[in-house]
């Protein structure tokens, strides 16, 4: 859509931006068409943002799983080429728990590092919206308007605090 | 007599007092914070690089000039022999793995818990862990006789079609050392990724800013990104607690497994995560102090309070310690066998019985005897002596575990001492090393995690109850 | 599931599991004069190599057989004991063999017998701390064979190089070399057809080796429970090795 324009506005605190983010809604924007950046883990409930949507648990629990089933390998690799010691069986039972839970373990961690990656689409050096003052504390939200009322949008976020409103551009982080 | 009202005045002292004492409670802007970090960093006095260069020195020529030497002429050129065949290099693995406990100990069981005092330090402590499993590696494979085949250990489809020995508890540690060393990095670096970005925002250029830039991976701090981050923070804090423990345990196996007496005891275990954890909060407590004295801003961001939070949890490990090391020797003690009462003899009354002795009195009695006192456990440098001297006692009881107990076994015929050679060299250049991989991360990678600080101090205020004020926290997360 | 059979197991257990082994040796510690033909003898057959005063007297020589002499009272009313053998007593249970990670420790179990593999050894000195009866030796460098012993290499014996474990192997180069023969022949391995190098070299034939599946064997025919004894029997390692003393 030629006709929309991504706009920025950065607050210094919690409590306007909450603000902003009401005013928004309310001037017909969906939450899908807003994002928000912030240098501190702001919870979608402070600012009255839908839960956000993370594989990270499903990922690591597949993780967990596929890490077992490799440690199931490595428990039956004896079979491949028998090899008695010191007259225990060829498959030691308490020394097969040991195995399991560390490539378990392996498997989940590894899985929930990586969730992180996929989910937020890491590592990414494209240039992106940003800016840097929210690492300063601040919070910014970006939102589409249409380019014809970009006024309007404009002076809502300023009457909610905003210390700036500008059009936001993909710059190299 | 009394006036009834408090003065305006004393209340605000009151204020004043809670603010100077708690970094949660004295919060700065954000941004000055990051200055504060960002300035940390890149002050460099001559000194550093003093210190580093020698350091650097050290590790080349006590490190990796020994052990070159060492891997060229055999290991008759280090004291172990029979029947000592386990001598100081297992004694400095078991050393490093027990420090990197404190980093997982300090930054996962302190944050399922939501302890707040360990906001400033989690970083401080994590890295611990990372550069100290780095000296327990080396260690292990300075110990191998066969180095350069040490690749064998691991499980990987080969000509030999042979598999790892799985009954093997070496083959277990090796596991379990890999995934914990693997675990701990990842969990280094995810609460890491937004102090790059603020590092990345206010680096200008230079090799300083790409190196920012790759690290911090592009992260911006939208909603999406925090929710990932902190939900892999939360899998990763419970889940490395019982990596941990594993670790440690498989350490203590290794020993416990052996038909050996003193050896083969079933609370080895514990013991062995306990010694770890008594150790590694000395250190925590030695690093703190360190950084705090000689970093730039850290006076504001490391307090007595946290002194004071790690001495009282040295305290309680270390009668956690004196209770398992007491269950183990009892039970030895009563035991009767004759190997079993010979060694303990031999740990007491041998030649080597100083260490005995002085590994009770540094791990039991100086703590208890300092660490009771509010005032002298939050004071940085008392707590590190005492961080320093547990250190001290947590090697000697290694060092009695492992080459002293190894003189006593059930032929007496082989009984014979153990004198160190070139492990003296190596064992230095692998503590060199550690604090020159310190003190490298402290000048690259912000070592507080500022969002976290900022983060508590939002959760933190002080209430009025009747007249007297207090702290409060409100659950965020 | 099988029934638990209380005679298969602990001491009648284990004494019923020593009388399956294949191949044995009764050391008799009344004959032993202490002479250490045997232990020249064992190196010269399974190249051995010499360590040199300096570390043989810190705990490093590479024998696999070694005498151990004691004495009992206060000097100088002292009064020997008998000298004790001491080699690698091939145990059924061997504690080496389940610590080493690489499966260079391992049991035979065709031989019955512990072997070493040593092109498999990475060093990590587990089954020696791990040996009760501390016979395994380690290869602490690289040494040196000074003329003419150079010259007497056993072709049959790989030579070790530095970091890796060794210890005896009942001579196996010599049961091989039986058993080539006997298959060549037809037949089984006679009791007697060839021994050890240790107990071919003692004088007192305190040192005996053979077949312990043979019944009418000379081993077997010594071994019985009621006149030998096993070294820290009470382990549980099922030794190959039985020992009389004032017998």
């Amino acid at each position: 859509m030629a006709d929309t324009v991504s706009l920025l506005a950065v607050f210094p605190d919690l409590e306007p931006a909450a603000d902003a983010i009401d005013k928004l809604r309310s001037l017909g924007l969906a939450h899908d068409q807003m994002n928000v950046i912030s240098g501190i883990p702001v919870t979608e409930a402070m600012l009255g943002r839908p839960s956000q949507w993370t594989n990270v648990p499903r990922l690591a629990l597949g993780g967990a799983i596929g890490g077992f089933l490799v440690g199931l390998f490595l428990v039956f690799t004896p079979l491949l080429y028998f090899v008695p010691v010191g007259g225990q069986p060829i498959i030691p039972g308490p020394p097969s728990v040991v195995l399991l839970f560390e490539l378990t373990m392996l498997g989940l961690l590894i899985s929930t590092f990586l969730g992180v990656f996929l989910d937020s689409t890491f590592p990414s050096y494209r240039p992106m919206q940003y800016v840097p003052e929210i690492s300063d504390g601040k919070i910014a939200v970006f939102f589409n308007c249409p380019e014809d009322e970009r006024e309007r949008y404009t002076q809502a976020m300023t009457d909610s605090g905003a210390e700036t409103v500008k059009e936001a551009e993909a710059q190299q982080l | 007599m009394a006036s009834t009202t408090m003065p305006m005045e004393h209340a605000h002292s009151e204020e004043a007092h809670l603010r100077e004492q708690h970094l949660m409670l004295d919060p700065r802007p954000r941004g000055e914070m990051n200055a504060m970090i960002m300035e940390a960093m890149h002050y460099t006095t001559w000194k550093f690089w003093v210190v580093a260069a020698i350091l650097g020195a050290i590790v080349l020529v006590g490190l990796f000039g020994s052990w070159g030497y060492m891997i060229a002429e055999g290991l008759g050129v280090a004291g172990v022999n029979r029947p000592v065949f386990w001598g100081i290099f297992l004694v400095n693995t078991v050393f490093w793995i027990g420090i990197s406990h404190a980093g997982t100990f300090i930054s996962a069981i302190l944050r399922v818990f939501k302890s707040e005092f360990r906001r400033p330090f989690t970083r401080a402590a994590e890295l611990m862990t990372t550069f100290g499993l780095v000296q327990a590696g080396f260690s292990i494979f300075m110990h191998m006789g066969r180095v350069w085949l040490s690749y064998w250990l691991f499980p990987y489809p080969n000509q030999r079609q042979l598999w790892p020995n799985f009954h093997s508890p070496l083959s277990w540690d090796l596991l379990a050392i890999t995934t914990y060393l693997l675990a701990s990095t990842m969990y280094l670096f995810l609460p890491l990724i937004p102090d790059l970005a603020m590092a990345r925002d206010r680096t200008a250029g230079g090799w300083r800013k790409n190196f920012y830039k790759v690290l911090a991976l592009g992260f911006r701090g939208t909603e999406g990104e925090w929710t990932h981050l902190r939900n892999a923070m939360n899998i990763f804090a419970f889940a490395i607690i019982p990596v941990m423990f594993s670790v440690h345990t498989i350490v203590s196996w290794d020993f416990a497994v052996a038909t050996r007496p003193g050896w083969n005891s079933t609370i080895f275990g514990p013991y062995f995560v306990i010694g770890a954890l008594h150790s590694g909060m000395g250190a925590v407590i030695m690093v703190l102090a360190v950084v705090r004295a000689t970093m730039k801003n850290m006076k504001y961001f490391i307090r007595p309070e946290h002194f004071d939070a790690i001495g009282k949890l040295m305290l309680i490990i270390s009668m956690g310690w004196a209770y398992f090391f007491f269950n183990d020797y009892m039970v030895q003690w009563y035991g009767g066998d004759k190997w079993t009462e010979a060694l303990l003899h031999w740990h007491e009354a041998g030649p080597m019985g100083w260490m005995w002795f002085l590994m009770l009195i540094v791990n039991v009695a100086i703590p208890w005897l300092v660490l009771w006192n509010k005032r002298w456990r939050s004071n940085p440098w008392i707590v590190f002596v005492v961080g320093l001297l547990i250190n001290v006692g947590m090697y000697l009881e290694r060092y009695i575990i492992i080459p002293i107990s190894l003189t006593i076994n059930r032929m007496p015929f082989t009984w014979r001492m153990y004198e160190p050679g070139i492990e003296i060299p190596l064992s230095i250049g692998t503590l060199a090393f550690f604090i020159l991989l310190y003190m490298i991360a402290s000048k690259l990678i912000p070592l507080v995690p500022v969002w976290e600080v900022q983060e508590g101090q939002m959760a933190h205020s002080m209430k009025k109850f009747g007249r007297e004020t207090v702290v409060t926290v409100s659950e965020l997360e | 599931m099988k029934p638990i059979d209380l005679n298969e197991m602990g001491a009648i257990g284990a004494i019923a599991q020593e009388a399956e082994g294949k191949w044995g040796m009764v050391i008799d510690q009344d004959l032993c004069t202490g002479c250490q033909a045997c232990v020249a003898a064992c190196s010269m057959e399974n190249n051995i190599a010499f360590v040199g005063e300096e570390d043989a007297s810190y705990g490093r020589s590479l024998q696999w057989i070694r005498i151990e002499r004691f004495w009992e009272g206060e000097y100088p009313e002292v009064k020997m004991t008998p000298f004790q053998p001491m080699l690698c007593q091939h145990c059924h249970n061997a504690p080496c063999e389940p610590v080493c990670p690489v499966f260079a420790a391992v049991h035979s179990p065709a031989e019955d017998l512990n072997l070493q593999v040593y092109n498999r050894c990475v060093g990590t000195r587990y089954c020696a701390n791990n040996c009760p009866y501390q016979v395994r030796v380690f290869n602490w460098r690289d040494y040196e064979r000074p003329e003419p012993l150079n010259n007497q290499f056993n072709p049959d014996v790989t030579v070790r190089r530095r970091g890796i474990m060794e210890k005896c192997t009942f001579c196996l180069q010599r049961i091989h070399r039986a058993e080539d023969l006997a298959k060549a022949e037809g037949r089984e391995v006679r009791d007697g057809e060839f021994t050890t190098a240790c107990a071919q070299a003692c004088p007192a034939d305190a040192i005996i080796f053979g077949r312990l599946d043979d019944p009418e064997s000379r081993v077997n025919q010594l071994s019985k429970p009621d006149r030998g004894y096993q070294m820290l029997e009470e382990l549980g390692t099922v030794p190959r090795i039985t020992y009389f003393k004032e017998g």
